[in-house]
């Protein structure tokens, strides 16, 4: 098993809708503030089902929101 | 600091203020009349009462302070948090358990055994809101 961490590009794609808030985003997705600032520090790895509620939000596929980046 | 740390840290400083100086008072100057000794049931009544109260003003000040975020139902990480923090502190239940009501009985008797409870009840509860705590800070689950 290679070894790897989740990069997601949540911040960046906040800024372009609009600059919406960690808390909007939250509210949208059933998540609160402090879970999607953990999910965008890449602090928290989120449920398979929050990721793709998360991609729906900025009308992106999943591997544009989220990459696996291997560290080794 | 969300709503569930809050908590969590709420009642850590519940149980150190209040459970703190009753086992200390138990380990100093342990009870030696038989039970019932209602004047140490009244301490620890005293105790357990205090404890209540905090935890209750406490949830009531954090409601107050962001009624939101207390309204707010439990998302998958504060599940994930309090699962791991739970299956962790059910095995300290598990070993104290085993040592007030199986080995004890056999090298002890009435207030030894009686803290002894109240302290695995305690620590368990220590155990898991620091975990908790720990959960939040790490921000992983």
């Amino acid at each position: 098993m290679s070894p790897g961490t989740i990069a997601n590009q949540i911040r960046t794609l906040r800024f372009l809708h609009g600059e919406m808030s960690q808390a909007e985003l939250g509210q949208r997705i059933g998540l609160t503030r402090q879970t999607v600032a953990a999910i965008e520090a890449g602090k928290y790895s989120p449920s398979l089902e929050a990721a793709f509620r998360i991609a729906e939000v900025f009308g992106k596929p999943l591997d544009e929101v989220f990459q696996w980046v291997k560290t080794a | 600091m969300s709503y569930r740390e809050k908590l969590a840290w709420l009642s850590l400083v519940a149980m150190a203020v209040t459970y703190g100086p009753y086992f200390t008072l138990a380990a100093l100057a342990p009870p030696t009349t038989a039970l019932p000794d209602l004047s140490r049931l009244g301490v620890f009544a005293a105790t357990a009462l205090s404890h209540m109260v905090i935890i209750l003003v406490g949830r009531l000040y954090f409601m107050a302070r962001s009624p939101e975020d207390a309204r707010a139902p439990a998302d998958e990480r504060d599940l994930a948090i309090e699962r791991r923090s739970k299956t962790t502190a059910y095995f300290l239940l598990m070993a104290g358990l085993i040592m007030v009501g199986v080995v004890m009985p056999f090298t002890a008797g009435g207030w030894v055994i009686v803290n002894a409870a109240l302290a695995t009840i305690v620590g368990v509860e220590i155990l898991r809101d620091g975990l908790i705590v720990l959960g939040y800070r790490r921000s992983m689950a």
